[in-house]
C-alpha cells in the first residue's frame, strides 16, 4: 500500500521531511530471515538520528520504546525511520547500503531530496511513484492546514478534529508546539509521522492571527 | 466498536479521537455503528478513564471493516500489513512495473474521508473498461466477483471503509484511456480518491509516463516515493 504517498503540503514544508520504509518481497528469496535485516536497519537509523521510527504491526516511538519495535519485528513488517534533515538521511540510506542487507528500502520526500539522497549514498533510482491528488468530492475534506497534520499517516488515524482541537489549544497558549505534535503523532501507529515538522506547522499557525 | 453505558461517564474526551467523527454524545457517547470503520483508534489511544470501549471482532460482512481500515491488522490474502500490496516498495525485487508498464492505484476514501464499495464499485468497473489489468494479491481485488467487470461482492457493498485502494497494471498505452475513466468515475461517486501511478525513470532521469500524465491534466505532487534499489535479488 501507499501509506507514506499522499503527503500534503507546501514543498518548503516537506523538504525536511524525508520518510524511509524498509520490507522483504513476500514469497521471494529475500523473506526468510528479513526480521534480523529489518531489525538491522532500525539499529542504523537510531544512530541517525531519526524523528520517528516504527512498525506498522507494532507501533511508534511517540507511544513506545525503540527495544520494544526491535523486538517485535517479524519476517512480514514494514519498518520505517523519518529524518528531519537530508544529511542525516543520506548517512542513513549509505549505511543499509553498506551493509547489503538485501531488502528493499524506500524514502518518501520531494523528489529532488530522493534523487539527491541517492547520489550522496551511491544508490540508484530504481522505481518511482507519483502523488496524483485528490478528486471526487473535495468539500468533505478539512482545511488544507489540517490536511498537512492527518496525511502524515497515510492510514487516515490521524483525526482532523484531534488536529483542529490542538490548533486551538497551541493558538490560545494552552498547549505548547512540542506536546501539541506529540498528541497528534500518537495516532499515527506505524511510525511514519514526523513531530519535528508539526512543531514547525503548529509553530507557524500559532504565530498566524 | 461499542461502548459499555454502564461505564460511561459522559466526559466526551473521545470526541475528538475518532476520525470519522462516529463518537456522538447523547446522555452517554455512543459510536455511529454506520460510521464506524471498526479502525480502533478510538480504544488504542487510551483516552476514555473508565475503559469504556468494547471491542469485538465482527461478523462477515462487517468484518471487512477491520480489514480495510486497521492498519495492525494484516489481510489473510496479502500477509501485508495495511490496505493494499507491496506495489513499488518491493518492485526492486518483484520487477511488475516499469519498461512500459504503469502502476495506477486509486485509494477510495483517503485522506480521512472513508467510503463503501458501491464508491469502489464504480472506480473498478470504469477501470476495467478501460482495459486495467487489477492487482491479483490485493484486498479489492481478493473481494471481487468478476476481475474481467471490476464488479464486487454484493454482500459487501454497504459496508464503510476507512479507504481501499484499487491496484493494477496498464500498458503505457492505455494510461491515458484509464485516467479519463477514473476522471469520469469521479462524478459519480459520494467520497474522494488519492490517486498514484508508477514507473521505472531511464537512465537520464526522465520518467516516461509523466507526458501523458501532463497531457491528461495530472498535476502531480512535488513529493513521492522513491525505491533506492536495494533489494536482491536486484531486478535490472
Amino acid at each position: 500500500m501507499t501509506h507514506t504517498l499522499h503527503r500534503y503540503g507546501r514543498v518548503d514544508t516537506l523538504n525536511d521531511d524525508l520518510v524511509f520504509l524498509s520490507m522483504s518481497a513476500k514469497g521471494f528469496a529475500n523473506e526468510k530471515g528479513s526480521a534480523e535485516k529489518m531489525k538491522k536497519t532500525l539499529e542504523i537509523a537510531r544512530k541517525h538520528n531519526p524523528v520517528n521510527m516504527g512498525d506498522m504491526k507494532t507501533g511508534n516511538l511517540l507511544e513506545m520504546s525503540i527495544d520494544e519495535i526491535m523486538r517485535k519485528v517479524t519476517d512480514t513488517s514494514i519498518v520505517h525511520a523519518v529524518f528531519a534533515n537530508i544529511e542525516a538521511a543520506a548517512a542513513f540510506a549509505k549505511e543499509v547500503k553498506e551493509a547489503k542487507l538485501g531488502i528493499s528500502l524506500v524514502v518518501s520526500a520531494p523528489f529532488d531530496r530522493a534523487w539527491k539522497v541517492a547520489d550522496m549514498a551511491g544508490c540508484m533510482g530504481h522505481t518511482i511513484e507519483y502523488s496524483g491528488g485528490i478528486w471526487g468530492r473535495t468539500e468533505k475534506l478539512p482545511a488544507p492546514e489540517v490536511l498537512e497534520f492527518t496525511t502524515m499517516c497515510g492510514h487516515g488515524m490521524i483525526s482532523r478534529y484531534l488536529v483542529e482541537d490542538v490548533i486551538r489549544r497551541v493558538k490560545a497558549g494552552k498547549t505548547n508546539v512540542v506536546d501539541g505534535a506529540r498528541e497528534i503523532g500518537k495516532q499515527c501507529c506505524c511510525g511514519i509521522y514526523n513531530p519535528d515538522r508539526s512543531e514547525k506547522l503548529l509553530k507557524a499557525l500559532a504565530a498566524k492571527k | 466498536m461499542k461502548i459499555d453505558p454502564e461505564l460511561c461517564v459522559s466526559c466526551g474526551e473521545c470526541l475528538i479521537y475518532c476520525p470519522l467523527g462516529a463518537i456522538r454524545l447523547n446522555d452517554v457517547a455512543e459510536v455511529d455503528q454506520e460510521m464506524c470503520v471498526e479502525c480502533g483508534d478510538c480504544i488504542r489511544t487510551g483516552v476514555c478513564p473508565t475503559d469504556a470501549f468494547i471491542y469485538e471482532a465482527q461478523p462477515w460482512p462487517r468484518s471487512v471493516r477491520e480489514a480495510f481500515s486497521n492498519p495492525l491488522a494484516e489481510h489473510k490474502e496479502t500477509r501485508v500489513p495495511g490496505r493494499g500490496t507491496e506495489e513499488m516498495k518491493t518492485n526492486d525485487v518483484r520487477g511488475l512495473y516499469g519498461r512500459g508498464i504503469i502502476g495506477v492505484g486509486v485509494e477510495l476514501g483517503r485522506p480521512g474521508v472513508s467510503c463503501n464499495f458501491h464508491d469502489v464499485e464504480t472506480v473498478t468497473m470504469a477501470l476495467a473498461k478501460a482495459g486495467m489489468k487489477f492487482a491479483r494479491d490485493n484486498p479489492v481485488t481478493a473481494n471481487m466477483d468478476n476481475v474481467t467487470t471490476g464488479k464486487m461482492n454484493p454482500e459487501i457493498l454497504d459496508e464503510r471503509v476507512m479507504s481501499a485502494i484499487v491496484e493494477g497494471t496498464v500498458p503505457i498505452g492505455k494510461l491515458a484511456a484509464a485516467i479519463k475513466a477514473v476522471k469520469e468515475a469521479a462524478a459519480n461517486i459520494d467520497t474522494v480518491f488519492s490517486l498514484e501511478f508508477i514507473d521505472r525513470p531511464e537512465a537520464d532521469r526522465s520518467v516516461p509516463m509523466e507526458k501523458i500524465l501532463k497531457e491528461q491534466g495530472i498535476a502531480c505532487y512535488p513529493n513521492g516515493k522513491f525505491n533506492l534499489g536495494l533489494g536482491r535479488p536486484l531486478v535490472q
